[in-house]
């Protein structure tokens, strides 16, 4: 038997997967990695992660081998090191896999200039799906652990590393993107042309009233010629909803599964990912496309 | 017929436009019109029926595409057909007690009645599941009797019991488990509505009926006590 013992949490730690899927009718919503662009990478690492990866933002998280050895990669741009169980210090990188044996501590200090950084595990974390995925949503209370971790968690993972082989990748190419091009949302027509070019010239600032379910920016008010107000329904994660402040919100990956405020845009699949790492204060500009 | 056509929703999303309306007979074609796209077990991630829309999630735009047509077909034929029931009809035991009827009070007080007036009123009428949303489980039934109508709270309860009964607006709900909200606390019910073992998690689906019907302190215990499963629960108080 093989275990790890979380010995600080850090902020937001939270077990995900690429999503929870086919409930969202029942008020469940999709949740998952915030950047699936970095999962898919440590797939390439640790082939057999069991879907059970290991989210963080800003401080991430220390993890110590409690018993038996593990296999881990992180991904994302982040600082770390290793204190070995003889107090020597190794220095390690993303996506470039670790064994880790009893004693070892892995000290992910800080994620740089991004938000969310990652930890697979090779035969993942020994824990039980829920609703047929491991993704955490706090609010919801649903999760294979269903809430964030905490101090002196611990893990069990019964099945032996198969192989010590450092695997390597070299580091994926994740450019920083501040100009997304969207699409119209459904309630587009809520927007007059002059608020719509207000939209696609202005600038918006992330917020730090940002988290797994919305990024809030801070830009030029866009007030809908119509209402505020709509008849609640089905939401995507990356619509870009506008509530009667004027301030629109971008919607992640813990949506609410239904909402009432007009959508003007919403995001393609990989522009959520690439939004989700910019830190609050970052600045960022839309533009509409219209085909799609 | 409702059904006004389908629209794009992003890259990877379809709208179904019922109009901008709301009322039990859009709702009953919505979804009924869901539970038929539910059926053609299409490539899609989630379908989310709710008032007057059905908004269908894909993986990406070519699978979308790929599927867009089936809808189209399937909405064509839906519209030609009698309606499938298959439905189900919930009689679900509520306690009004004023342990739990938090904000009953406030109803009593806007519309001049007394308290047995509200749990009469309450209890007299099957409603309908518009839709399944705000919180895994939480399900929007209506309409209620309009002498029953009340504004949500001027300011939301931080922690609203588990299994609470609200009403807002024209509808009333439960809480599937302890939340923040605004919905005005008038009951509570013996059994958990929804379970995350279970691989069908949610007690009610859009479309159900429910109607409640008032048990007394010592028979909510008991019940209670009881600790139903989902699917005991199908068994007992649903036909």
């Amino acid at each position: 038997m093989n275990s790890i013992i979380i010995t600080r949490a850090g902020t937001h730690s939270t077990i995900q997967d690429f999503g929870r899927f086919q409930y969202q009718h029942l008020g469940v919503s999709p949740s998952g990695a915030m950047d699936q662009r970095i999962i898919t990478e440590l797939q390439k690492i640790i082939p057999n992660h069991q879907n059970q990866f290991l989210e963080f933002a800003y401080v991430g998280p220390s993890i110590k081998v409690k018993e038996g050895s593990v296999k881990i990669c992180v991904g994302g741009n982040c600082n770390m090191s290793i204190q070995k169980n003889n107090n020597s210090q190794l220095e390690c990188h993303p996506y470039k896999s670790i064994n880790l044996f009893e004693g070892d501590e892995l000290i992910i200090h800080n994620t740089i200039d991004s938000v969310y950084g990652y930890i697979a595990f090779e035969h993942g974390l020994g824990l039980e799906p829920c609703l047929n995925s491991y993704a955490t949503d706090t609010k919801a209370g649903i999760g294979s652990i269903n809430r964030s971790l905490n101090d002196e968690d611990i893990f069990h993972i019964s099945k032996d590393v198969n192989s010590w082989d450092i695997i390597s990748i070299p580091k994926p190419d994740l450019e920083k993107v501040t100009n997304f091009k969207v699409y119209p949302g459904p309630q587009l027509q809520y927007f007059s042309d002059n608020t719509l070019q207000s939209f696609i010239s202005g600038v918006f600032t992330i917020t730090n009233q940002s988290d797994r379910m919305g990024i809030r920016l801070k830009g030029e008010s866009l007030i809908s010629s119509k209402s505020h107000d709509i008849l609640s329904e089905g939401i995507l994660p990356g619509s870009i909803q506008v509530p009667s402040d004027g301030q629109p919100i971008v919607l992640m990956r813990d949506i609410p599964c239904t909402g009432g405020y007009p959508k003007i845009a919403i995001l393609n699949e990989v522009d959520i990912s690439r939004i989700s790492q910019l830190p609050p204060e970052t600045k960022i500009t839309f533009d509409l496309q219209t085909i799609y | 017929m409702y059904f006004k056509g389908i629209n794009s929703y992003g890259d990877r999303g379809l709208v179904l436009d019922f109009g901008d309306e709301t009322s039990k007979s859009i709702s009953q074609e919505v979804n009924e019109a869901f539970l038929n796209i539910l059926n053609l077990n299409l490539q899609s991630l989630n379908i989310v029926p709710s008032f007057n829309k059905i908004v269908v999630i894909f993986e990406n735009s070519k699978i979308r595409d790929q599927n867009k047509d089936k809808i189209s077909m399937e909405m064509r034929d839906t519209n030609s057909q009698t309606n499938k029931k298959v439905t189900k009809i919930w009689e679900i035991p509520a306690c009004y007690n004023e342990d739990f009827a938090l904000d009953i009070k406030i109803i009593q007080k806007l519309h001049q009645i007394t308290k047995e007036e509200v749990i009469n009123l309450h209890s007299s009428v099957r409603y309908y599941t518009y839709y399944i949303g705000f919180m895994p489980g939480f399900p929007y039934l209506g309409d209620i009797p309009s002498q029953l109508i009340t504004p949500r709270l001027a300011t939301p309860r931080v922690k609203i019991p588990a299994r609470s009964i609200g009403i807002a607006k024209n509808h009333t709900c439960i809480y599937p488990r302890v939340s923040p909200g605004g919905w005005n606390i008038i009951g509570q019910i013996p059994f958990d509505i929804f379970d995350l073992q279970s691989t069908k998690p949610s007690l009610f689906l859009p479309g159900d009926e429910v109607k409640f019907f008032s048990v007394s302190l010592p028979e909510f215990q008991k019940i209670k006590k009881h600790n139903f499963s989902l699917n005991e629960l199908i068994k007992e108080y649903s036909s």
